[in-house]
């Protein structure tokens, strides 16, 4: 398969489920302030600045807008076209690479992608403002029936392997982002106001974050209703049959990998192989003491950063794959959530312009 | 007759119409259209217009528009009444277009070998080699099979009295035929019983025949060779086409950083490693496709492309320096061409044509701007171009400086009324719309048509031009036997 054509399937996959991730953090944002009203008003910039932490770019928002508020959150991580991880930028670079490739993915799969992105270019903040949860339901709707048209319509081969690793790569990272910063959250009100550490709003507050991963049901099954850290922490991290957990995405990514280079246990072809499968080993000898012991933060960042290890090494394996000198904008396209506009590079846009006949 | 056409005026003092002959009386070969559409009703044709218009927009059939803002992209207007040219008349075109092609084909190998036809002086040897599409590089390279131009859209227009004639020979990198394809994919949606009515010869087949033709044309003897096709971009306007092509063809859509160069061989680049090439379907102009040896500054091309070619160890299609015989100036003299190679007498006519390089043309030229369409030589898709009754004082005395400040290239040709077909405007009212015709000439081993091409629409009312770019659209083409 043309490199080009494997880097753009990745990067569609890659933003679609950007987006679907995106969408379900500001849904359940709504939701849990809906539970918390009596507590806290809907407007209280806690609950939104941590949206704007789990998309790390804290900097490029405040150049924005003044205030975090549902109303500056919601049109920042949904409308705004500067932000390159708001929703219809992600929809907008995801079309972007499908349209780059479009004789090489089903006809069925470029209806749908299209079919959101005109979608979304008719939404108004007014509509989402009135009807979040349509709205955010939408979207995860679509990206789920991206996802099946995709397993149903697209030959299970090589390029169908590299959506596969984009999704899950795309989905541990944002699962460590969201645990990342709501537990820091849910601490740090903790720490000031210890006597409610056990409250119920804590409660809400962690089956939010087990909502926004469309966990509860599936935790429940295996921890009944004992809703604490531990349990979650657990259930996110290294549950291994859930598939928004980081280590079932991470054995996910590992599989398609693998399939793609033949590598197997034991034995690596190439770098990707080798960073993925050693995440992989270490998620399933890890225990939350070992979690702990190394402080969940830098646990969290550490993964991250091997994280976007993996995928620059899939880029130098696979897409840069004889190119004489590689550009490091390229590689800096490989790293998730930087706010680098990945896809592809407009450099030759005016050239490509000639006349046709 | 139709409700519809009841209320059509064909106009036919003034234009040859289509379907309504001079007495008033529809074609015969109109018919059967006219009965069926006598049954609908507005609301079925907008029914209709339905069924086309979700089936072009999940097609993704569309094409950019440059000089508005950045990616516009539009859906290329479709116009429902299809146009009917009866097999006799088709068989005509296609032996005219065979001739053209032969003959120009003949005449690029001779330019770019013996240059015969100049040393007979038949042809200024000026026009020639000051050509800016004439490539000297490549005097003296024979490609496989000895074949130029294997794909061709030559355009085709009628006049007052109804005669096919030759108004461009699109000898580079024609474009369209997607259109053409999905067009009628539209048309056997929303009008399948008249499908059933008609003899309608299939066209279906092209992509198999681009196919056979670009592996007939491989220079090596691999028996399965690998034929890729070369695109500018997704930028580029006919970018859905090219990637309709490639997937139709079963075949990989590159762009010029897919492709590199090793040893003078070409491959692509790939997950696996390299793979090599053996044609290159290739729709990016000859100045971007390498810039060891064009434009330097091309980000589209493939450095040492050309000596690979040169080798002869990858075909491109078409080959480069065709664009000196589609100049505009050289377009008047392909009936000689035609003449001097074959012996014959053209069989498709030319529109006649003042070359502004000719003192004597130059001055007629310039004493008739307001009744002459002025083009520049090497321009295409509508661009560069004065339409004289159409034009302000003010844009005809800018086109004369720019003609006497570089006469060799434009030339003037007079305002041809072209034919005309009842289009619809808004699905409520019939309209007669200027119309041309593109058929698809591919020369591998033999010259190959499918019966039809894209009939081009101007549908901005009374406008002459029918270039997509221009606000034209097109219609459905059906050669039919009786």
């Amino acid at each position: 398969m043309l490199s080009r054509v494997a880097e753009s399937l990745f990067w569609m996959s890659r933003y679609f489920e950007r987006a679907e991730n995106t969408a379900r953090f500001l849904d359940v944002n709504f939701n849990l302030l809906l539970d918390l009203n009596k507590i806290t008003p809907i407007e209280n910039p806690n609950y939104w600045v941590a949206l704007i932490l789990v998309t790390s770019d804290k900097d490029r928002f405040n150049k924005l807008y003044s205030e975090y508020s549902a109303q500056s959150v919601t049109d920042y991580l949904v409308f705004n076209k500067n932000n390159p991880n708001s929703i219809i930028s992600s929809i907008g670079l995801a079309r972007e690479n499908a349209r780059s490739i479009i004789e090489s993915i089903s006809s069925e799969m470029w209806e749908q992608v299209n079919n959101l992105y005109h979608y979304l270019q008719n939404i108004t903040p007014q509509f989402v403002h009135n009807d979040p949860y349509s709205f955010y339901k939408e979207i995860k709707n679509a990206s789920h029936l991206f996802q099946g048209i995709t397993d149903n319509t697209f030959s299970h081969n090589e390029g169908w392997d590299f959506i596969q690793i984009a999704k899950y790569l795309e989905r541990s990272d944002n699962i460590a982002r969201l645990i990342d910063v709501k537990y820091h959250m849910l601490l740090s009100e903790a720490q000031s106001q210890p006597e409610i550490v056990e409250g119920s709003e804590d409660i809400i507050q962690w089956m939010a974050v087990l909502k926004s991963c469309s966990a509860l049901e599936a935790f429940r099954k295996v921890y009944l209703s004992k809703i604490d850290p531990d349990n979650i922490l657990q259930f996110l991290i290294l549950d291994r049959t859930f598939p928004r957990s980081i280590n079932f995405s991470v054995c996910a990514a590992e599989d398609a990998l693998w399939r793609i280079s033949g590598s197997s246990r034991h034995r690596y072809v190439n770098n990707a192989d080798r960073l993925i499968g050693k995440i992989e080993a270490e998620l399933s000898y890890t225990a939350m003491e070992d979690i702990y012991a190394k402080g969940l933060h830098t646990y969290l960042e550490d993964l991250e950063q091997r994280l976007v290890k993996v995928g620059e090494q899939v880029h130098l394996t696979y897409f840069a794959y004889h190119t004489p000198d590689i550009e490091s904008s390229d590689i800096a396209e490989a790293l998730p959530f930087t706010g680098v506009a990945g896809g592809r590079p407009n450099w030759s846009q005016a050239q490509q312009h000639q006349q046709q006949q | 007759m139709s409700r519809f056409f009841e209320r059509y005026e064909a106009d036919t003092s003034h234009f040859f119409d289509e379907v309504i002959a001079q007495d008033g009386i529809p074609r015969s070969h109109y018919d059967k259209l006219l009965h069926r559409f006598g049954k609908f009703s507005i609301d079925d044709v907008k029914a209709r217009r339905e069924v086309v218009n979700i089936f072009f927009r999940n097609q993704g059939i569309t094409f950019t528009v440059y000089g508005e803002e950045e990616g516009v992209e539009r859906i290329f207007p479709f116009d429902l009444i299809p146009r009917v040219v009866p097999g006799n008349e088709w068989h005509t075109i296609e032996k005219g277009l065979v001739q053209r092609i032969t003959a120009l084909n003949e005449f690029l190998y001779d330019i770019y070998h013996t240059q015969k036809i100049l040393k007979d002086k038949i042809i200024p040897p000026e026009l020639i080699l000051g050509s800016q599409h004439f490539r000297r590089e490549f005097v003296g390279v024979t490609p496989p099979l000895g074949v130029y131009i294997h794909v061709t859209g030559s355009d085709i227009i009628r006049d007052r009295e109804g005669n096919y004639l030759v108004l461009e020979d699109n000898l580079r990198t024609p474009s369209g035929v997607s259109y053409m394809l999905q067009n009628r994919q539209a048309m056997k949606r929303a009008f399948p019983v008249l499908f059933d009515k008609y003899k309608i010869r299939p066209i279906d087949n092209y992509p198999q025949e681009l196919l056979r033709t670009l592996q007939e044309i491989s220079p090596g003897s691999r028996r399965e060779p690998n034929v890729v096709v070369l695109t500018p971009g997704i930028y580029n306007s006919a970018y859905f086409e090219h990637s309709f092509l490639a997937r139709q063809m079963g075949v990989e859509l590159t762009e010029g950083k897919d492709l590199v160069v090793n040893d003078n061989k070409v491959y692509t680049r790939t997950t696996r490693g390299l793979e090599r090439v053996d044609v290159i379907y290739r729709r990016v102009d000859d100045a971007f496709l390498d810039p060891l040896v064009f434009r330097p500054d091309s980000k589209l091309g493939v450095a040492g492309l050309v000596n690979a070619y040169r080798k002869g160890n990858v075909t491109l299609a078409n080959a480069i320096g065709t664009g000196v015989a589609d100049d505009k100036v050289i377009y008047s003299f392909v009936p000689e061409i035609i003449k001097y190679y074959l012996g014959e007498d053209p069989i498709l006519q030319n529109v006649p044509t003042w070359l502004a390089s000719n003192p004597s043309d130059l001055k007629y030229i310039l004493e008739n701007l307001g009744t002459l369409v002025v083009k520049a030589a090497n321009e295409s898709g509508g661009y560069g171009m004065l339409i004289g009754t159409e034009s302000t004082i003010e844009q005809q005395e800018n086109f004369a400086e720019l003609i006497v400040a570089n006469p060799r290239n434009y030339i003037a040709q007079p305002t041809i009324s072209l034919s005309r077909h009842p289009s619809f405007f808004n699905d409520t009212e019939l309209y007669g719309c200027h119309i041309d015709l593109r058929p698809y000439v591919l020369y591998g081993k033999t010259v190959t048509i499918v019966p039809g091409g894209l009939t081009r629409v101007a549908l901005k009312r009374g406008s002459l031009v029918v270039n997509s770019s221009q606000g034209g659209g097109s219609k459905d083409t059906w050669v039919v036997d009786e």
